[in-house]
């Protein structure tokens, strides 16, 4: 009973806060954001020292409702597994920020929210922001906070890309860090299948060139084809095959038509379906965009050893063996960088058939290593 | 199975390595070795490790570790990186030992090196009298199932150490637990070490 009355206590509502309200946050693209909202949620308490803040940053489809019942789905947080009381990320123990990123659509300033200089909705009229930007406003959110060094960053996907950022542009402010099944930067492919959704998107005539905010008719389908698409590159060949084959869904024949005769034709709707529910189109144009364009060597002309040649901070890098979306070898390319630095970095591949997802699904191995670096890290600060 | 003796080779290993050297382990094991290391001699200490339950092990000891294969990924890091490289008991696993025997030298200032003697005389005597591969407590594998791929005697290591431009600075005998000053090949110590430790450095042009 205690217990459980002490999680509650513990547990963290949404929080809005508004900064750069004086000064605007200067962007790559070279437009301005003032007083930017960023949705944002807590858990477990910042101890005296300040020493005990661990960072997540969540992936593209992420939000800040990391460890607790998402307000639309009625889903526990993304990475319960990870994060929450006894855990590797032991909200018993750490003060555990989790904000939505800029461009997204929980609440922090993005294109769905109203942009206050002309009281209407950004649409597309928001700019352009990058990987770069998302870190820069999580700074003022940290600032805010009174943290002078994070214990610990993570996240996977676009957060271990958010992850590197904080590694290479503010590296004295992080202590630790573990990206995972992350990349430096995007591959063609990775482009090309970003691309796809955002056609897909674009192609609905619903989405009207990003003005649907006040209209019954929002680009649902176009969202959910993007998200369909967007599923499959999250899975590996392997892992569709074992879980659905070609098995057919609630019939025993083909019926020689276009309804979804195959069980995976159904999962993919399903989730494109229960997708739109939750997520903005516009912001997955925007956020897509930032990953494109993401480069975490771009303002060094390319070179990751002048990008990291400040970091300090102690890394575990984690990649999974079926994930061919940031498949090992992008992520044993942040290794080599890292080493030929001197940076304290460990390296490990879990063996899994749960494709590029793996860092969502409870896998016991990640389970393992996360716990096993962060107690073994925060013993030694 | 560790072959290591940890109570005689860690001291042995220690003794060669200055304070606050860095040091990578490649094929580091549970990371002991380097936990010895850190206590004896507060190196700054990095390991390498092929099996990944022993690199969960490292990790919940803090140790900076990476998932990887001596024969692999050792070419990932830059020339002269590490004081002292460590290879205990691995080179005889190795697809390449001399590939291996190469970066190592190359990844660091000096390399120690560790492998069982396969000339010794219970091997020999195993071969010559029972005709039988050997099995002994640093070869406990039987023929068939041991991951040990290259193996050598002491004197095979020298020729080889010579064929690559690599000095043998020092050898260990880990009978008497002294380091001597390497003074070339010497049947004796051929054949009644069991294992070879040896330090070694690459021959600068």
């Amino acid at each position: 009973m205690l217990g459980g009355f002490f999680l509650v206590k513990q547990m963290s509502e949404n929080k809005i806060v508004e900064l750069a309200k004086e000064q605007a946050l200067v962007l790559d693209c070279g437009k301005s954001l003032k007083s930017i909202k960023t949705a944002y949620t807590t858990y477990g308490k910042l101890n005296a020292t300040k020493d005990n803040a661990i960072l997540i940053c969540h992936a593209l489809t992420g939000d800040q409702y990391v460890a607790s019942k998402h307000p639309i789905t009625k889903k526990e947080g993304w990475w319960s597994y990870i994060v929450g009381p006894e855990k590797p990320i032991d909200t018993n123990k750490f003060f555990v920020v989790c904000p939505n990123v800029i461009g997204g659509c929980m609440g922090s300033t993005g294109p769905k929210e109203v942009n206050s200089e002309t009281g209407k909705e950004y649409g597309t009229d928001f700019p352009v922001i990058t990987i770069a930007d998302m870190v820069r406003a999580q700074k003022l959110l940290i600032d805010y906070l009174g943290i002078e060094k994070i214990f610990c960053v993570t996240g996977g996907s676009m957060g271990g890309m958010l992850v590197l950022e904080w590694l290479s542009k503010f590296p004295k402010m992080v202590h630790s860090a573990i990206p995972i099944a992350t990349a430096t930067n995007h591959s063609a492919q990775n482009i090309a299948l970003n691309e796809l959704a955002r056609q897909s998107i674009m192609a609905d005539p619903n989405w009207n060139s990003g003005n649907y905010y006040n209209s019954d008719n929002k680009p649902l389908k176009g969202l959910s084809v993007a998200r369909m698409a967007a599923h499959i590159s999250y899975l590996s060949k392997d892992a569709l095959h074992s879980k659905f084959g070609r098995n057919l869904q609630d019939k025993n024949s083909l019926d020689y038509s276009f309804d979804a005769d195959f069980q995976i034709e159904s999962y993919l709707r399903h989730q494109g379906f229960t997708f739109v529910d939750r997520f903005d189109a516009n912001s997955y144009l925007y956020i897509t965009r930032a990953m494109d364009y993401f480069d975490v060597s771009s303002s060094n002309n390319g070179s990751l050893i002048e990008s990291f040649k400040n970091t300090s901070s102690k890394v575990l890098c984690i990649s999974f063996t079926s994930d061919w979306l940031y498949p090992t070898s992008e992520n044993k390319k942040i290794v080599k960088v890292f080493n030929a630095l001197g940076i304290n970095v460990s390296f490990i591949e879990i063996e899994t058939d749960g494709g590029h997802d793996s860092f969502l699904l409870e896998e016991p191995k990640l389970f393992e290593a996360m716990q096993g670096f962060i107690k073994s890290t925060y013993e030694n600060l | 199975m560790s072959l290591i003796n940890e109570k005689k080779d860690f001291k042995i290993i220690a003794d060669l390595i200055p304070t606050k050297s860095s040091v990578i382990d490649v094929g580091c094991n549970d990371g002991s070795l380097l936990e010895f290391l850190k206590e004896e001699k507060d190196i700054d200490g990095r390991g390498m490790e092929i099996d990944q339950q022993k690199v969960q092990l490292c990790l919940s000891k803090g140790i900076s570790v990476i998932e990887g294969d001596a024969d692999l990924d050792l070419y990932d890091y830059p020339d002269n990186l590490f004081d002292y490289s460590i290879l205990t008991y691995t080179l005889q696993a190795t697809k390449s030992p001399k590939n291996v025997l190469s970066e190592l030298v190359r990844i660091s200032s000096k390399a120690i090196i560790s492998f069982p003697n396969f000339g010794h005389w219970k091997i020999a005597t195993s071969l010559l009298l029972k005709r039988k591969m050997p099995i002994s407590e640093k070869l406990s594998y039987s023929w068939h199932e041991t991951p040990n791929l290259h193996f050598c005697t002491i004197n095979d290591f020298i020729d080889l150490c010579d064929e690559v431009g690599i000095r043998i600075e020092k050898q260990a005998n880990l009978k008497t637990n002294k380091l001597n000053k390497f003074n070339g090949k010497n049947l004796l110590n051929s054949y009644f070490n069991e294992v070879g430790l040896f330090l070694v450095s690459k021959i600068k042009n």
